[in-house]
């Protein structure tokens, strides 16, 4: 009888966890979240959708498991075929190739493609020390190491406007209303008969996307809030300023990565902030840096740059002295001021451009 | 998961609506001598002595909290020996070998409803004090302490929100004897002399809603009480959280509440404090939970004081056959201590004994999500005093006030990269303590 007794353990409170909370559900999420975009440019693209979709994800795997495996050997341990380090598992990495390969142009080289992957993953995540620790987003990294090194290899393709997306033709001509007879509204918001990167074209359903992940709980969805809203905000400024219609901001927030950025690639809760108020000033940061650069900046688009520039600021944002799990009144006194001391800037800015 | 998640699954169903069992009369019972707070004592009596129910039979030592160690049953007192606590170490008890005839000792008898009228603050805080009552809710805190205050209170709170999961003592206690509970709360307002009192319970717990109401309209309509439903939360039942719920009033940390007006006693305490004035009684029974997912039959049961949690295990049935491993909880699942062995024995704050399947989570890298921060109800960021933890960085341990946490054990509870986040905390306040 007695050795029929359950043995009794010790451990420490609490011994309840929440059911259904994993990492896994998490990135699943947002993988699942993608699948709309992922299907319109396959459907618009085909092939080369596919190729770039499945050589991202893939060539991301494949770095982090042959890096995994060189660690093991540095550490004398003997091959496993599975390690437990390996984010595969959790659609981590997944999530990360996923993301990556649609802010990529169709008509970019093969080649571009595993090299951004494998610089991405390795130099934006591995090298820090594996999933949790990176410190900048590994797809915007990758993004951008190809778009500075290998940027003449890639362009969009061509449609209305030689060589140009909506942005870029904004770019040249800022605060034309002509902008849209190339570009209308209705079609950057369903995505339909523009240029673009292959996952960034329709608004719709990345905002599909983003209601999908709200309602899962699966990010941020303080982020892309106000993200996308500081770039209303200070478009719409402009707008008055410059007695531009409406059309003005809502081009802006419609054009561009800046959906697909602020929905999937800021909220990243790695390279984000910690708490409420501080996802909220990292949004309105990223908010001011992605329209700084797209109407002062050399760039046409500055969304995956201001993403990793603000990447490197999230642990000024979290550094102990001023961090705080309640917004409270001394920081909504310096965030007002700050909002207001951004929208001066941007009018004076905007009367020196235009 | 990213959010603010204060609800925790609170397996109550399992025993809530099951009568209480009463198991007074065990074959002997273990006093525990030493607490966490009283390392020495004195004891009156010898091996073979035969004492009575409610005599005094030693003294626990301990400055403040120094108390009177009463016998809980009438027989002959048996052999010391070391047993488990509910503190989780092993302290010096005293069994005492029941002989079935519950005597009373002289020290045992009523008072007149007359006679407890015209009782002062002081006089009650000496019987109080007499008797060794503590917070039955688990704290263990003096009584006569909280009720000697000097400060100004207008409003006396019950705490029966009993946010703990699985726990349904409380809950048992005001269903069966809400006069009681009603009687306790009228002489704690006679010793403070307030006119105004709580009880808090949760809004789920409708039926107490309406007992409570019943009595308090038809015994105690001289007295002002309001019954106050509070939210469903965890950790709803922590004094400040009752506070701020029921009444508004925030208390700042490491501030008394009876500063701001306020005084708190969990339901048990309120009957102990009842039974003490009226009957002159120590607490020698109480309610007691016998529940958890690995226990064949789940209980409420009425227990004496010093019973062995191995003999109600048995009462329940014993554990579920087909399992390798259980904790064995003595206290709530989020708060409560897990002991070695189920040779641990009731003392008077012992709500409940929580028998659960041990499930080994699987720990992965943290995310950073920022439930854990979102949710915790003391305002601190758990995730940021682990990763200092991590580094030992005390500056920032102490920056980030990790102190003030309570560890109430919500952020390991809604973590979803299932990291045992509380026991970093916990390091923490060790390391900067």
């Amino acid at each position: 009888m007695e050795n029929t007794l359950p043995k009794i353990v010790r451990k420490t409170s609490p011994y309840l966890r929440r059911p259904k909370a994993s990492v896994t559900r998490m990135m699943r999420d947002v993988t699942i979240a993608l699948l709309p975009v992922t299907a319109f440019a396959i459907w618009k693209f085909g092939m080369a959708a596919v190729v770039i979709i499945v050589l991202g994800i893939l060539s991301m795997a494949v770095t982090e498991y042959i890096y995994y495996q060189i660690v093991d050997k540095l550490n004398d341990e003997k091959f496993k075929f599975k390690n437990k380090s390996y984010t595969l598992y959790n659609f981590s990495v997944v999530t990360s190739g996923l993301i990556y390969s649609l802010t990529l142009p169709d008509n970019t080289p093969w080649f571009v493609v595993i090299i951004g992957a494998a610089f991405g993953v390795f130099f934006g995540k591995l090298i820090f020390g594996g999933m949790g620790q990176n410190v900048f987003n590994p797809a915007a990294l990758g993004r951008v190491f190809i778009f500075v090194s290998f940027g003449t290899m890639m362009s969009y393709d061509i449609d209305a406007v030689a060589g140009a997306t909506a942005l870029t033709v904004l770019n040249d001509d800022v605060f034309n209303i002509a902008v849209l007879d190339n570009f209308s509204l209705i079609n950057l918001f369903t995505g339909i008969g523009i240029p673009g990167s292959i996952g960034e074209m329709s608004a719709i359903l990345i905002l599909l996307g983003g209601v999908y992940l709200a309602f899962r709980t699966s990010f941020e969805v303080r982020i892309p809030l106000a993200y996308i809203g500081t770039v209303a905000l200070l478009a719409s400024v402009v707008a008055i300023y410059k007695g531009l219609g409406v059309w003005y901001p809502v081009f802006h927030v419609l054009s561009g990565g800046l959906l697909f950025g602020a929905i999937f690639m800021a909220t990243d809760p790695i390279t984000s902030p910690i708490t409420k108020g501080g996802r909220i000033y990292f949004g309105f940061a990223l908010g001011v840096l992605t329209f700084f650069i797209r109407v002062f900046g050399a760039y046409p688009e500055g969304v995956v740059f201001s993403i990793l520039i603000m990447n490197m600021f999230v642990t000024s944002f979290d550094y102990y002295k001023w961090t705080n799990q309640q917004i409270t009144k001394r920081q909504k006194i310096i965030f007002t001021t700050v909002v207001l001391v951004t929208i001066v800037i941007t009018i004076v800015g905007v009367s020196y451009v235009g | 998961m990213i959010k603010k998640s204060r609800k925790v699954r609170d397996y109550k169903a399992l025993t809530r609506a099951l009568p209480t069992l009463r198991y007074l009369n065990p074959p002997s019972v273990f006093i525990h001598l030493q607490n966490s707070r009283c390392k020495t004592y004195n004891l009156n009596v010898k091996e073979g002595d035969h004492v009575k129910i409610g005599e005094v039979i030693g003294i626990r030592h301990g400055g403040f909290f120094e108390q009177n160690v009463h016998s809980t049953v009438s027989g002959t007192i048996g052999t010391l020996i070391k047993k488990f606590h509910r503190t989780g170490r092993k302290v010096d008890c005293v069994e005492i070998i029941n002989d079935y005839k519950d005597t009373l000792h002289e020290s045992v008898f009523d008072r007149t409803d007359e006679e407890i009228s015209k009782l002062t603050q002081n006089e009650i805080v000496e019987i109080i004090k007499e008797k060794s009552l503590v917070g039955l809710g688990g704290s263990g805190f003096p009584t006569y302490i909280k009720l000697a205050t000097k400060d100004k209170i207008d409003t006396v709170v019950i705490n029966a929100v009993e946010c703990e999961p699985y726990l349904s003592s409380d809950y048992r206690l005001i269903l069966e004897h809400p006069d009681r509970v009603g009687m306790g709360l009228k002489y704690i307002m006679q010793a403070l002399n307030v006119d105004k009192a709580i009880i808090a319970i949760k809004s789920e717990k409708d039926p107490l809603y309406e007992i409570l109401n019943q009595v308090l309209e038809v015994r105690f309509s001289d007295l002002n009480v309001k019954v106050a439903k509070l939210g469903n939360h965890y950790p709803q039942g922590w004094e400040i959280e009752v506070f701020k719920w029921a009444l508004g009033i925030e208390v700042p940390f490491g501030e008394l509440p009876t500063k701001y007006g306020v005084i708190g006693f969990n339901v048990s305490t309120a009957v102990g404090v009842f039974d003490a004035i009226k009957h002159n009684l120590p607490v020698i029974k109480r309610h007691f939970t016998m529940t958890g997912d690995a226990i064949r039959f789940p209980q409420n049961i009425r227990v004496r004081v010093g019973t062995s949690v191995r003999e109600l295990v048995a009462l329940c049935d014993g554990y579920k056959k087909e399992l390798d491993e259980v904790l064995v909880i003595m206290g709530g699942p989020m708060m409560g201590v897990s002991t070695v062995s189920d040779d641990v024995i009731v003392s008077k704050t012992t709500t409940s004994v929580i028998v659960l399947e041990n499930i080994e989570y699987k720990e992965e890298p943290c995310i950073r999500c920022g439930s854990c921060v979102y949710s915790c109800p003391a305002h601190l960021e758990p995730v940021q005093i682990m990763n200092a933890v991590k580094r030992n960085d005390k500056a920032v341990m102490k920056g980030l006030e990790a102190f003030k946490c309570i560890e109430c054990g919500l952020c390991a509870y809604v973590c979803t990269s299932k990291i045992h986040v509380t026991d970093y905390i916990r390091k923490a306040k060790r390391l900067i303590g």
